[in-house]
């Protein structure tokens, strides 16, 4: 870009606009395989700014080696009362190693603009600042000239709310989303899943529609239906449904029969066995259900739980887990009763989730009609109270 | 005529369901529910927590209801109890109800019709006698 001119790039993400989980700012979390800040690191580096750095505010959640930047991406972790201050500096050293332009991207939103004619617009217009808008909306992306330190400073010092001087805007049509919550992020995981946007699932097409990361395991009678992704290290396992623009993401497993529908299932996550994960964001203890517009806690592991980040960690529940399984089948074998018979349509309607334990087997008495003895394929659901 | 005499019994849930507190509302509520066709209606308006021994025993005081002919509703869910019987698919199980005062009017809302119907039968059955 831009033939002699050096022209870097600086992305900023704080948990100030984050909705979903005040834990880690939004744009660290993975959609379809990657987090917005790689998505847009990459971006940059594609528009040949090939010096990019990112200022990530600090977060109990939030691990460093978890957002995927790419190797010469310099990321730099902030406390959330230093995070402007460290953003000022940054770009000061931009501005000292010999930076004529910083572009600056603060996520929130993800924009997906023609930075070559955002550059263009600004260089022609000789600013020192220019602001990007989308659809009338001005966004927190801007080009600043470097020697104009005073009116970064002004920016960063008004957390990108105002500039000293006046900035000249820059229409762009491209595609945006304001990422301000749970249901952008949402939104987001559909389009690019349904392919609106530039940016791709970071997986392989293993069928139409159907995105799977290197290390995801999809089990024997597990069913991933297009437009779907299974994220890195993700496990899907036998009975379970991923469909309607579900995406899982990295290192989270979802249990045996568990139906996810039209959900992201963020990082790190288990979701129980035998559950119907539907219109929702889910992860970190919580579930934001989309429907209700609502966003609830979860305590019960057996529902929705986290799974612990370090790899170690992990290795050892593994382990565990190996470790104890012949017992545990000895023990199941010499105390349960015979095996079960395979279930039918009618026997997996009638049950319940098995996280319920003892209730699992509960059946529901709507099913026990004269009819659906007459009509041994008919499956009578009880209705609702108030339809 | 005395059609319907028994009583519907509402039942505030409390704050937190958990395994603990779930066995104490069950030992709460288990004489309602022993007694001949139970009517009794869960009023799950103050539920900020609940887990799966929550959903546990309410689909037990379902099935108990059942055994003697009786009906466990539900009224008032909030947000976070309708997410939890949403993800565990018991919401279908249960009949659903805005208000506690809607779910006990809908235990006698066949009532009318029924006490028309006993009331022609009576009126047929003296004409014959006098016939």
């Amino acid at each position: 870009m831009k033939g002699n001119m050096d022209i870097r790039g600086l992305l900023l993400a704080n948990s100030e606009n984050s909705g979903v989980a005040a834990a880690a700012p939004l744009a660290t979390l993975d959609v379809a395989g990657k987090s917005t800040l790689q998505r847009m690191a990459e971006r940059l580096q594609q528009y040949g700014i090939s010096q990019v750095s990112a200022v990530v505010e600090d977060a109990p959640s939030v691990d460093l080696r978890n957002f995927g930047l790419p190797s010469d991406v310099a990321c730099v972790s902030a406390a959330p009362d230093r995070f402007w201050r460290t953003a000022e500096n940054a770009f000061n050293e931009m501005a000292q190693s010999g930076a004529e332009l910083v572009v600056l991207v603060r996520l929130g939103a993800y924009v997906e603009a023609d930075l070559e004619k955002f550059v263009q617009f600004h260089i022609d217009r000789g600013g020192r600042v220019t602001q990007l808008a989308s659809g009338g909306r001005k966004l927190e992306v801007f080009c600043i000239s470097a020697s104009r330190r005073n009116d970064a400073a002004s920016l960063f010092r008004t957390q990108l709310s105002h500039c000293r001087i006046e900035c000249p805007v820059h229409q762009d049509q491209g595609y945006l989303n304001p990422l301000a919550g749970p249901r952008d992020l949402r939104q987001f995981a559909i389009d690019i899943l349904t392919r609106q946007t530039q940016t791709c699932p970071a997986g392989k097409e293993t069928k139409p529609g159907v995105w799977v990361a290197p290390g995801a395991r999809v089990e024997k009678g597990a069913r991933v239906l297009a437009p779907a992704f299974v994220g890195p290290m993700a496990r899907i396992r036998a009975g379970a449904v991923i469909t309607r623009c579900s995406s899982i993401e990295r290192n989270t497993e979802v249990d045996c029969g568990t139906v996810v529908e039209n959900s992201t299932v963020l990082p790190f996550s288990y979701v129980g066995a035998g559950l119907d994960l539907a219109h929702s964001v889910a992860g970190m203890g919580r579930i934001v259900n989309l429907y209700r517009d609502v966003d609830v806690e979860i305590v019960d592991p057996k529902l929705i739980a986290s799974v612990a980040v370090a790899s170690s960690k992990r290795f050892l529940a593994s382990a565990a887990d190996v470790l104890t399984y012949l017992p545990r089948m000895a023990w199941q074998g010499l105390f349960s009763s015979a095996k079960a018979p395979q279930p039918d349509l009618r026997e997996t309607l009638r049950q319940t989730s098995p996280a319920l334990g003892n209730a699992a087997g509960f059946e529901t008495s709507a099913c026990d009609t004269e009819a659906s003895h007459k009509f041994p394929n008919m499956v009578v659901a009880r209705r609702y109270g108030h339809q | 005529m005395d059609i319907n005499s028994r009583p519907v019994v509402v039942k505030r849930m409390p704050e937190r369901l958990n395994s603990r507190t779930a066995r104490e509302f069950l030992r709460d509520v288990r004489p309602f529910l022993a007694a001949d066709r139970p009517q009794v209606v869960f009023d799950l308006s103050l539920v900020a927590q609940i887990d799966a021994a929550g959903v546990e025993m309410l689909l037990r005081c379902m099935s108990e209801a059942h055994k003697r002919d009786g009906d466990v509703k539900l009224a008032s869910l909030s947000d976070q109890a309708a997410v939890v019987l949403e993800l565990t698919r018991t919401e279908r199980l249960f009949e659903i109800y805005e208000t506690s005062t809607e779910a006990a009017r809908s235990f006698s809302g066949f009532l009318p019709n029924a006490m028309r119907q006993q009331l022609l039968h009576n009126k047929r059955s003296t004409q014959s006698i006098a016939a």
